[in-house]
């Protein structure tokens, strides 16, 4: 019991969530189910053809690509590409992570995958312009150039916060994930 | 549905084409690879989903925007930065909620450390995270996103005031 609680620990909320809900008012839960269902369809929709993306890559892209474009000597150019590749992608930060992993299994570098991590889940380029419409060019440009800043500076403080033998663990869990 | 899916349907299609025209077998290969990584995902993503839907029907906007007004102050940026770190959500649908919310009367400070928090901080997913990389790395990217957000605020109280 109390490992299938451990173990479905969101399950198990959400339905203390729902019952919690349904007393306080059922309409609630209503809007709840019909939020949960909209949600779980629209990541249905967008998983699969990116994880189809991610499966030709894995079977074309050979390692040595990787390792020149982001890996340990890609310098300044491997972070550039990790800022492009995170800024024109589009889909939910959660599918970042699998495709992380697998520049990981691919040998790029830890601080590039984080970088492009970070910016994947708030820096877009592609609706920057509809950005500056909506909140007015001051108030994006200072979100916007704040988080790259602190971005570029914590992905290059990764080497002196991770050690060597870490960072050798995540390409060992990213080879185990996608087998 | 947004066109973000259509491009990227029309790019999985094509370049499926071209991979099963230059080699049947290794495009086999991929999508087997990427069937199994979908279905790894699928259990743990979906209670995940149904949790966040459940959490959006209690936090609304006029609920964001009824805590993050002008007077609400410090405490406005505890509860709209606690918020904002629950979940992920992209900078698609961050930004219209963050015009949203300042229509309704939200103070800018608070509403650009709710939308930073909001993108880039995922505490229902840290599990996940932890997971896929380890905890440290988990809590140094949640971390270094939560100070940023920090940062923001502070810029955007100096600017504007």
């Amino acid at each position: 019991m109390m490992t299938f609680i451990k173990k479905n620990k969101f399950l198990v909320l959400s339905i203390i969530l729902l019952i919690v809900l349904t007393i306080v008012d059922i309409r609630l839960t209503y809007t709840a189910l019909e939020n949960s269902g909209k949600q779980i369809l629209s990541m249905l929709m967008i998983v699969p053809p990116i994880f189809v993306l991610i499966g030709l890559f894995d079977v074309w892209i050979p390692r040595e690509t990787i390792i020149t474009l982001m890996g340990e000597g890609s310098k300044g150019r491997g972070m550039i590409l990790a800022f492009l590749l995170g800024a024109f992608s589009a889909g939910p930060t959660l599918i970042a992570f699998p495709l992380a992993m697998l520049m990981l299994k691919k040998g790029a570098k830890y601080s590039n995958v984080i970088f492009f991590l970070m910016v994947w889940s708030s820096l877009k380029l592609p609706i920057v312009f509809y950005q500056i419409t909506t909140l007015g060019l001051q108030f994006s440009m200072i979100i916007n150039v704040t988080m790259l800043i602190v971005f570029i500076i914590s992905a290059l403080l990764v080497d002196k916060i991770f050690t060597k033998e870490e960072k050798e663990q995540f390409v060992e869990t990213a080879n185990q994930y996608s087998k | 549905m947004s066109i973000e899916v259509y491009v990227i349907y029309g790019l999985a299609i094509l370049l499926l084409l071209i991979s099963f025209l230059k080699d049947k077998n290794k495009t086999k290969k991929g999508l087997m690879k990427a069937g199994k990584s979908f279905l790894k995902l699928m259990p743990v993503l979906i209670p995940l989903f149904l949790f966040v839907g459940i959490l959006l029907a209690v936090i609304t906007p006029a609920f964001i925007s009824s805590i993050l007004g002008e007077e609400s102050g410090f405490l406005g940026y505890v509860i709209g930065m606690s918020v904002g770190s629950i979940t992920f959500m992209s900078p698609f649908v961050a930004y219209p909620l963050g015009q949203e919310l300042l229509l309704n009367g939200a103070a800018y400070p608070q509403v650009a450390g709710f939308l930073v928090t909001l993108m880039s901080v995922g505490l229902v997913y840290f599990a996940m995270e932890s997971k896929f990389f380890n905890k440290k790395a988990a809590i140094y990217r949640n971390l270094i996103s939560f100070l940023g957000a920090v940062v923001v605020v502070l810029v955007v109280l100096v600017v504007y005031s």
